[in-house]
């Protein structure tokens, strides 16, 4: 019980806080309150480039913000609260963009976008897609790598040098076995591939996940577009029955379901991740100790939720001239390089360093005090690439190769566009969720059998009332497909 | 004690008022507390019989009573769509009737038995010892609970299989998680307890025990005739107070200490932990606000009705 009435107390404080507070603005400059994401907490020297950058922009267009990192439990509480905010960080996986926009928590910039801000609503293009509800624009999606690309990241120097084995660009999620099977027979004691509770990276990428993730659509549906409980998807049923196949023959350690993090441990000689092509971050012997190759085995994915990875929204409470001022900030942040490296690296010559061809290095106090990930500052795209070291350089103009990636090799969602509204169906999801999370852990780390689990999980999902959500999801569904209908055929062609 | 009651005597009515006076000064930051944490939140309540649908910008009251929509007992539905709310609450039960005794039982005796004890060093040190566990998070129980049962690495591990014995896989077997549980809470709260009956037993007049013992009463007449009938209110007032929160479990005695493991799911599942599960997701104040709502209504039945019954047993030992 304490713990719920803690909830409602927070409410009060807040409210308390909150009648203070009032945004009064003496002169010109609009002064807009931004609350992004940040599962740690506030970098270091947040205050003295957050000043730089106010001093950038004011000069620019007139605005200034007052950043804020909030962890996800701050946002959601915010956002419930009602509390006032200008532009909020929103996405499909922390305060979720779908829900709020259709509950209308923000505000609607379709038209606004266009008339005052048209090189921003250019420079988005086919990404606006995503962050529309009801066929209105609801936020700004940050443009960074839009569709998922699920890779293997193996010790090269082991593999490929001592063992003579070949590590291809791309391989099947299968493929990996062999090279498991090496390093086990050579170290019987230790584990090949490092897997917390929460499984291998980006292994459910290959689904749009509309109830995230116990209703999904494969993409790889034939005819007609329906949704269906994750059990009867065979491609995720066999990625389950193989990982059970490593977890008995002990290439996943026995405690993976409670392990909470692999993170410390860096003799791993195998591990997953989500990133994109030309990514070097995974790759700097400086960080493991050894080379690291990286092999795509799925991929890029480009669907609402993976679109929907990082988005800026504005509140619904704005005013006009307030939501003009935040697209006019986020649009400088998309085109002007140099101001947002400001908020994405830090201060130039303190925090990070140009390199010769173009790219970006961190500094030790930028590496320590402002560490921050660009996707949380705005337009991932716009930035400067960065460097892992001055002798390992990135290529420059790595996203232009990426969204050409997109464009050739991408392998799209039917349903982008698509939000369910599952406001009419929420108790039977909060007790689905509730029955998912009672396998999840020992399903995706390959602990249970998945041919033992699933028919008991079915069982209770159904009796909760499963099939009742899937029709609901599938009646908007057909609903939304008759409305786009000229749009989806325009994109199948693309 | 002819002489203490001769003091209090002697002090005028005046000068006590005035003494209770600050006495009851005293009392005031726990005053204040209650009202901003217990009574100030009941408003809350709302919560639980509203579609809470925020509007930014607006404030909390505005938005709670104009804003939202009431739904009447909608919010409390998503407890009962899953079919496996009997096991639940059974769980819930379970272990905190099992706790309830055990909690009471075992504290008494240790406590009966350190009052016997005549080197104060020796009881001052079991007592240190035994309260210890009561500061630790669960959390840091969670992990020393690991140390033990890890497969690979734990300790118990380590002994079975230098017996010879077959490894177990602890976290994936919920046969044994019963007893590790309830072992786990007893040895967290087993000492905290007992400092309050030690107390209880430490005022026990100690004439008692001399004519019990003139009239050749051994040690066990004496736990029984004199000590226990003189614990009865202590016991009693501490059974009707866990009583209320029968339906309340521990989040991380449930949830931390098992590390959440799926398999054990059947054994570890209580009100708490579903209802964690299920909102995690989700950040639905007007769901927590009914479950909270819920516990909170079943628990003050149940303490009415336990204060009843022992009322009507032993008036002396009830509360109010």
């Amino acid at each position: 019980m304490k713990r719920y009435c803690i909830i409602p107390i927070l409410i009060m404080i807040l409210f308390l806080a909150g009648c203070g507070t009032e945004n009064g603005s003496s002169s010109d400059v609009v002064k807009l309150r931004w609350v992004t994401y940040d599962n740690g907490s506030t970098p270091l020297a947040a205050k003295e480039v957050i000043e730089a950058a106010n001093r950038v922009s004011e000069e620019k267009i007139g605005v200034t913000v007052e950043l804020e990192f909030q962890p996800v439990e701050k946002i959601n509480l915010m956002m419930a609260s009602g509390e006032y905010y200008d532009m909020v960080f929103t996405s499909s996986w922390v305060n979720f963009f779908d829900k709020n926009a259709s509950a209308g928590l923000y505000y609607d910039i379709t038209d606004l976008v266009q008339e005052k801000t048209p090189a921003l609503y250019d420079s988005i293009g086919k990404y606006w897609d995503c962050a529309k509800a009801g066929n209105r624009i609801y936020a700004v999606p940050v443009l960074k790598d839009m569709g998922a690309e699920d890779m293997y990241r193996l010790n090269s120097d082991y593999f490929e040098g001592e063992k003579g084995m070949e590590i291809p660009e791309r391989m099947s999620f299968e493929d990996l076995e062999p090279y498991l099977k090496a390093y086990k027979d050579d170290n019987p004691d230790k584990y090949p591939l490092a897997m917390d509770k929460a499984g291998l990276p980006g292994y459910l990428n290959f689904l749009e996940r509309i109830v995230n993730p116990i209703i999904v659509i494969p993409y790889d549906q034939q005819d007609e577009v329906k949704a269906i409980p994750f059990w009867e998807c065979e491609e995720l049923m066999n990625r389950y029955r193989t990982l059970h196949r490593w977890y008995k023959a002990g290439y996943i350690h026995p405690d993976a379901a409670t392990i909470d993090s692999t993170a410390a441990d860096k003799s791993f000689p195998v591990r997953g991740g989500v990133a994109w092509r030309g990514y070097q971050g995974y790759s700097n012997p400086a960080d493991w100790g050894f080379n690291v190759k990286t092999s795509i085995y799925d991929g890029p994915y480009l669907s609402r939720t993976s679109e929907q990875g990082a988005m800026i929204g504005i509140c619904a409470a704005c005013d006009e001239e307030r939501a003009t001022a935040c697209l006019k900030y986020i649009e400088l942040l998309s085109t002007d390089r140099k101001f947002r490296d400001i908020l994405g690296y830090g201060i130039e010559g303190k925090h990070f360093n140009y390199l010769e061809n173009g790219t970006v290095i961190r500094l030790p106090a930028g590496s320590d005090l402002y560490n921050t990930k660009l996707y949380q500052t705005g337009s991932v795209v716009n930035a400067s690439v960065e460097s892992v070291s001055s002798d390992f350089l990135s290529d420059p103009d790595q996203w232009k190769a990426v969204f050409e990636g997109y464009d050739t090799d991408g392998i799209y969602s039917r349903t982008n566009g698509f939000a369910y509204d599952q406001s009419a169906k929420e108790d039977i999801i909060a007790a689905l969720n509730a029955i998912y999370s009672d396998y999840a852990a020992e399903l995706r780390t390959g602990t249970s059998d998945p041919d033992e689990v699933i028919p008991k999980i079915k069982e209770r999902m159904e009796k909760a009332g499963i099939n009742e959500v899937t029709d609901d999801i599938n009646e908007q569904l057909s609903e939304w497909l008759k409305k786009s209908g000229q749009d989806l055929s325009e994109e199948t062609e693309d | 004690m002819k002489a203490s009651k001769d003091k209090y005597k002697r002090i005028p009515v005046k000068s006590m008022k005035r003494e209770t006076g600050e006495l009851s000064l005293m009392s005031l930051p726990a005053v204040i507390w209650y009202i901003l944490f217990c009574y100030l939140p009941l408003f809350g309540i709302f919560f639980a019989f509203k579609q809470f649908t925020p509007k930014p910008g607006e404030s909390l009251i505005k938005n709670l009573f104009i804003n939202s929509r009431w739904v009447g007992f909608d919010n409390f539905s998503f407890l009962f769509r899953s079919a496996d709310m009997p096991k639940i609450i059974f769980n819930t039960l379970f272990y905190n009737s099992i706790l309830l005794v055990l909690g009471i039982a075992i504290p008494v005796i240790l406590a009966v038995f350190l009052a016997e004890l005549h080197s104060k060093r020796l009881s001052g040190l079991v007592q240190m010892v035994t309260v210890l566990p009561y500061f630790l998070s669960y959390v840091i129980v969670g992990y020393c609970v690991y140390g033990f049962l890890a497969t690979d690495e734990g300790q118990i591990n380590h002994l079975l299989r230098l017996f010879g014995a077959e490894a177990v896989q602890w976290y994936q077997s919920p046969q044994y998680w019963r007893f590790i549980l309830i072992i786990t809470e007893l040895w967290k709260s087993t000492g905290y307890t007992m400092v309050i009956f030690l107390c209880a037993i430490t005022a026990i007049d100690r004439s008692l025990y001399e004519s019990a013992m003139l009239d050749g009463a051994g040690f066990m007449d004496r736990v029984r005739y004199v000590t226990l009938p003189q614990l009865q209110p202590t016991i009693a007032t501490i059974f009707i107070l866990r009583i209320g929160s029968i339906l309340n479990s521990d989040f991380g005695l449930f949830y931390q200490v098992p590390l959440d493991s799926n398999s054990l799911q059947p054994v570890t599942q209580t009100l708490d932990v579903y209802v964690y599960k299920a909102l995690m997701q989700q950040a639905n104040f007007s769901y927590s606000a009914a479950t909270s709502l819920f516990q909170s209504v079943v628990g003050c039945i149940l303490l009415i009705a336990a204060n009843t019954i022992i009322k009507k047993i032993d008036a002396d030992s009830s509360l109010g």
